[in-house]
């Protein structure tokens, strides 16, 4: 069983604030990117905190999409070098890929919102298609 | 479990007023195709529609973005039917008779979501790298009903190339097969009692389970839900296995990869010779460490268990799977089993970045599809089958990809099957 009271979800995609407010803590950061929020993941998994998922999850890459939702505890336990060695290879991939200039349209931005989402959601067991319907029962 | 392959071999594709296979030319009525793919209710409700096209190797013709590749065939003989738990009945498929149509496949295409990958070039550069490039294509190109959510209509489109595949399958079914071959794996006793000097070998076959467009089904079965098990591998071999991978182009697994995965195929071609190829063991690539930890844990008790000598590993996507990948690698190593790792590398454009997001000593064997970061030129080709709308946005493309003229720079990851992790390819390194 996913202990969903520890969870604290790491993000800067607006879907993810909006959905899963209500039921998880969330601490998001509509202002940082990808890297960024891999930084923030890195500082709080070596302070201490639980690496629940995986940070580069998805095969959407991370020069493609910009948003990047991670799963840590609410809280600092023991500092874990597997989880730490984790985090910081992600870091170190993540600056492998070339970035790209270009200007992404709102429905693009919108599908890579809703790919980070339901990778999210099956990793914290909550229903990502429900939580999508309920948005639009609220539209 | 003992299956044959009956091959008809399909030398061309016509469409036609009738369906048939006659002579190794594949006549198709696309009317009727449309018709048996839209019984399908969720195909209804949310594919506005479909067009066929024939895209055959040699021709000036690129298609993307590209869903799915699929091979037909039909089983007849024995128990179930193709795409088991999915089109089919779910009975345990991997015994009797199937027959092939080899040298075609049906290919889904169109976009799912906005940034939507994939291309087949049946020409020039771009299809040395691409192993669809070689096989006559009936291509599917689906359209969205408005407000359908994304994961409804990917689900949709995925169910629509398998029906077509199933029916393009049906017309083989009393066909003789050009070549027959037989599979055949023994229980545990009985491999031990007829091959008592053969090293036992397996093959920890990992497959992509992270979520919306990341999927992957056994037997209908979401793989993100199951735990490592074991698996015949003719079952997969009988469509037991499918995609529901949309992106990562190069190294995704497309159907017909599973219908034909090469390490199945070559450690076929060496049971009863240098080892006993005792069977498949599937396991998942999930998002959530735990999920990891407990698979990759299952994969190495089921490896001891079985008293495997070696096993190869391939692993499907790029990042988190990485992690998967080595967990599985070292506790195998660590249980005493001996692993060969298949991967593709992101080793940067230059190619000198660290290829995979994870390592281990214990990692030590490892065959590689190639760095899908290199940069390639494709030129513009006469016919586009789908639409060239995402190409600057695909996984390797970027802000002008696409130029005015119509060829495309890109990185390799643009190009289905290019770097794929089973080995489902040319590409190498030394």
């Amino acid at each position: 069983m996913k202990n969903g009271r520890d969870f604290m979800i790491v993000t800067n995609n607006p879907l993810v604030e909006k959905v899963l407010s209500k039921y998880y803590e969330i601490r998001y950061l509509p202002e940082e990117n990808y890297h960024a929020i891999l930084i923030t993941v890195r500082d709080l998994v070596y302070a201490g905190h639980k690496l629940y998922t995986h940070p580069l999850s998805g095969s959407v890459k991370p020069n493609e999409t910009p948003y990047k939702s991670v799963v840590v505890s609410k809280v600092p336990h023991k500092m874990n070098a597997d989880e730490a060695a984790i985090i910081s290879n992600c870091v170190e991939a993540y600056d492998k890929f070339t970035p790209r200039n270009r200007m992404l349209s709102d429905k693009v931005l919108g599908d890579f919102q809703l790919i980070d989402y339901t990778l999210l959601c099956g990793a914290v067991d909550y229903d990502a298609a429900a939580g999508l319907s309920k948005l639009d029962n609220q539209i | 479990m003992k299956l044959e392959l009956g091959f008809i071999e399909i030398k061309d594709i016509q469409f036609s007023n009738e369906s048939k296979v006659e002579n190794g030319t594949l006549f198709v009525n696309a009317d009727d195709v449309k018709a048996f793919v839209y019984e399908d209710d969720d195909v209804k409700a949310c594919v506005k529609s479909v067009c066929f096209d024939i895209a055959k190797p040699g021709e000036s013709v690129r298609i993307t973005p590209v869903k799915d590749v699929i091979e037909p065939r039909v089983k007849v003989e024995g128990p179930g039917g193709e795409f088991p738990g999915v089109i089919a009945k779910v009975d345990t498929v991997g015994s009797g008779k199937t027959h092939v149509l080899r040298g075609m496949a049906v290919v889904t295409a169109g976009p799912i979501v906005g940034f939507q990958e994939g291309i087949i070039d049946m020409t020039g550069p771009g299809a040395e790298y691409t192993p669809f490039s070689k096989l006559l294509n009936l291509v599917m190109v689906c359209t969205q009903v408005e407000g359908v959510h994304q994961h409804e209509y990917e689900h949709a489109v995925r169910i629509a190339g398998l029906r077509a595949a199933t029916f393009i399958g049906e017309l083989g079914r009393n066909v003789t097969p050009d070549e027959t071959k037989e599979f055949e794996t023994l229980g545990i006793r009985e491999g031990l009692e007829k091959y008592p000097n053969l090293p036992r070998v397996g093959y920890v076959h990992m497959l992509q389970s992270q979520g919306l467009l990341h999927d992957t089904y056994v037997y209908g079965v979401d793989a993100k839900r199951t735990l490592t098990t074991i698996i015949y591998p003719t079952e997969t071999m009988d469509g037991a296995i499918i995609s529901g991978n949309c992106v990562s182009a190069c190294d995704k697994n497309t159907t017909y990869h599973h219908q034909n995965n090469p390490v199945v195929a070559d450690l076929f071609e060496q049971h009863g010779k240098t080892l006993n190829y005792v069977c498949n063991i599937i396991t998942n690539e999930n998002v959530y460490l735990a999920d990891k930890q407990r698979s990759s844990d299952w994969s190495a008790k089921l490896c001891r268990l079985l008293d495997l000598d070696g096993v190869i590993v391939s692993q499907e996507g790029f990042g988190n799977p990485d992690t998967d990948l080595i967990m599985n690698t070292k506790k195998i190593e660590q249980v005493g089993v001996k692993t060969t790792i298949i991967t593709d590398e992101y080793a940067g454009q230059d190619g000198k970045s660290q290829s995979l997001a994870d390592a281990d000593p214990l990692a030590d064997a490892v065959v590689t599809g190639g760095n899908a970061n290199m940069v390639i030129e494709l030129p513009k080709l006469d016919k586009v089958i789908g639409t060239l709308d995402y190409v600057d946005k695909i996984a390797g493309g970027h802000a002008g990809s696409l130029r005015p003229d119509g060829s495309i720079e890109a990185e390799l990851q643009v190009i289905t099957g290019a770097t794929n992790e089973m080995g489902f390819n040319c590409l190498s390194a030394r």
